[in-house]
């Protein structure tokens, strides 16, 4: 068990993450909004804690109050993050479907071209030796783990609630929405933040686990990667960015034994997986128990 | 800045910006067409490079399953563009047929059209890595023939250089557009183009081969974006198998500055964000990638239409 954790504990934590992440687009996506922002708040997250974890300007902060400016460092991160939400959210979320995603490309393309070239976020180069919360990879997952089933929590009671009806009304068709008395910006500008905010924690978290952190953590690669997890994973349910999210990060890993071809595989998944399962793998497993349970009704039936 | 520098840095822009013209025009068709984006453009633009290298350089490197590998006949230059840019189009037959037609066919989401075509680029991208490896690859001078590498004159006291493959790049560029146009505007394939543009159905029941107009759209802009790579290839050297992901984005920035859809608006779109790329005064010259997204995000914001493009219409 522990050569095992040893192991594949990072990979464990990775697709814990990756899950995460995806989620961070679900949000958006639930209010019918395509956002391709995650990375860009992902980037910000992890720059955050990378800068108040080296930067002298808090070494006496982090003397003074040791371990805790962990959490100090997510907090931050995710007030950051809800802020620059805010700005590029509120004019940014008058766009529909394609003009939205296309705007948060520009603004994930902008925030990495600014970090490629600014000193505090240490040039192209990057940040090196973040503090490490941990000795080992594996016990990351005592973070990751309880955000992850924080936020299924989180999104089940969401879904629940009058705020999340108000998104899948505005999903399904904002402008009856809007003539049925719901605000469609505030809650579009709502959902945004939501899941900005989840992806700057996670980049808060990630730069520690990572234990550098550069401009490469938040590109247009990243964008597609988490979008791909949702609608590969199905983006009408919480458990489709959690089950994309888990096995997309983990098939380069599987496919290892096949070397270089194995992006060449991983993109094929990604063509046959849209084709063939439109719904998403959560889609398909509901279907299977949809029929099975028809079945077994039948079978009940005749007996 | 002196008038000099001026001129200097506007040839720049426009040479430049006459590439982006025709590789988003590759970009814009298949928008006009399906309404889709597809993702797979930037891929294309790359493999158009290695194909015409291949097909007139024809010589590997270290790395991958070709290494090593020297082809004895070059074709000339012209010819070579002219058929490596082909094979590209034929790639993008290959994927409209491969990526996008199933899931038309299927009804799917059309979020997923991104997604699978995201796919196809990841393929491509790492089919020529494994063919060819990481390296970076450069057309040697002579593909243009004997002729000088550079032209100067001088304005004022001010020198000004153009390099001779900058005005190569610029007037094929034009040649291409001329004949696009003709062929979008005068000819019945591109009337039956633009009315499949305007509404399927109705271009269908007029008499119209939906299908075969989606195919020959892909073709063009998959021979549109080989070019373009083509082009770039010679100018800048081929960076390895990713360098065409960078022009697939700059590209969005394009389409979306001159409006979606629309091709006059891809040439506009083109020629100001290679002129507002190359007037970024040296000192910034490394926040210079980000300018295309500076006015992605701008017009956006202020006319999602894009400059050229018709406004949006919501529907109930």
């Amino acid at each position: 068990m522990e050569e095992f954790l040893q192991n594949s504990g990072f990979l464990i934590v990775t697709m814990v993450q990756q899950s995460l992440l995806a989620m961070s687009l679900y949000y958006p996506l639930m209010a019918g909004q395509l956002s391709l922002a995650s990375p860009g708040f992902y980037a910000l997250g992890g720059y955050t804690a990378a800068i108040i974890g080296t930067h002298e300007f808090f070494t006496p902060l982090r003397e003074s109050i040791g371990w805790l400016a962990f959490p100090l460092e997510w907090l931050v991160a995710g007030v950051l993050s809800a802020i620059l939400a805010l700005i590029v959210g509120i004019p940014a979320l008058r766009l529909r479907g394609i003009y939205l995603a296309l705007a948060t490309i520009a603004f994930v393309e902008i925030l990495r071209v600014l970090c490629l070239n600014l000193t505090i976020t240490g040039g192209a180069i990057g940040i090196f030796d973040v503090p490490q919360l941990f000795e080992s990879r594996w016990s990351y997952i005592w973070i990751f783990g309880p955000l992850l089933v924080m936020m299924l929590f989180f999104s089940y009671r969401l879904e629940k609630s009058r705020t999340g009806r108000a998104f899948q009304a505005i999903r399904e068709d904002e402008l009856a929405a809007d003539s049925m008395g719901i605000n469609p910006t505030r809650y579009k500008v709502l959902a945004f933040v939501i899941g900005a905010v989840l992806a700057g924690i996670v980049g808060a978290m990630s730069a520690p686990f990572l234990n550098t952190w550069n401009a490469r953590q938040g590109t247009f690669d990243a964008s597609i990667a988490y979008l791909a997890y949702v609608l590969i994973g199905g983006s009408r349910s919480i458990w489709g960015p959690l089950l994309g999210g888990a096995m997309l990060s983990a098939l380069p890993e599987v496919l290892r034994p096949l070397k270089d071809s194995r992006l060449i595989i991983n993109g094929l998944v990604l063509v046959f997986a849209s084709i063939y399962m439109p719904k998403g793998i959560a889609g398909v497993i509901s279907r299977l128990k949809r029929s099975l349970t028809w079945k077994s009704r039948k079978n009940g039936g005749e007996a | 800045m002196g008038t000099a520098q001026f001129i200097q840095n506007f040839l720049n822009g426009i040479s430049i910006g006459s590439v982006y013209a025709i590789f988003a025009l590759g970009y814009t068709l298949v928008f006009s067409i399906l309404g889709i984006i597809n993702f797979a453009h930037g891929a294309v633009f790359t493999l158009g490079a290695y194909f015409t290298y291949t097909l007139t350089v024809g010589q590997f490197g270290i790395n991958g399953l070709l290494a090593g590998l020297t082809i004895d006949n070059h074709l000339p230059f012209y010819l070579a563009i002219i058929i490596g840019s082909t094979l590209a189009g034929l790639v993008g037959v290959l994927l409209e047929r491969l990526a996008f037609k199933p899931l038309r066919s299927r009804g799917g989401d059309q979020l997923l059209a991104l997604v699978s075509s995201l796919g196809v680029a990841l393929v491509l991208v790492n089919a020529i890595q494994y063919l060819v490896g990481a390296e970076i690859y450069t057309f040697p001078a002579e593909v243009y023939g004997t002729m000088k590498p550079a032209i100067m004159f001088k304005v004022g006291e001010q020198p000004v250089v153009i390099r001779t493959v900058q005005v190569i790049i610029f007037a094929v560029c034009m040649f291409v557009l001329a004949i696009l146009g003709f062929l979008i505007s005068r000819t019945r394939i591109g009337k039956a183009l633009q009315a499949v543009a305007e509404n399927q159905a109705t271009a269908s029941l007029l008499g119209i081969n939906v299908d075969r107009i989606i195919l020959f759209t892909f073709f063009l802009s998959g021979f549109l974006g080989g070019m373009a790579g083509t082009l770039v290839g010679t100018s800048f050297g081929i960076a390895g198998p990713y360098f065409g992901v960078t022009y697939g984005l700059k590209g969005l920035a394009v389409i979306v500055l001159g409006g979606l859809g629309s091709i006059p608006g891809a040439v506009l779109g083109g020629m100001v964000i290679g002129l507002a790329e190359a007037f970024v005064p040296a000192d910034y010259s490394a926040y210079k990638e980000a300018v295309a997204f500076a006015f992605l995000f701008i017009i956006l914001l202020l006319r999602p239409q894009g400059l050229l493009g018709r406004p949006m219409i919501q529907k109930v």
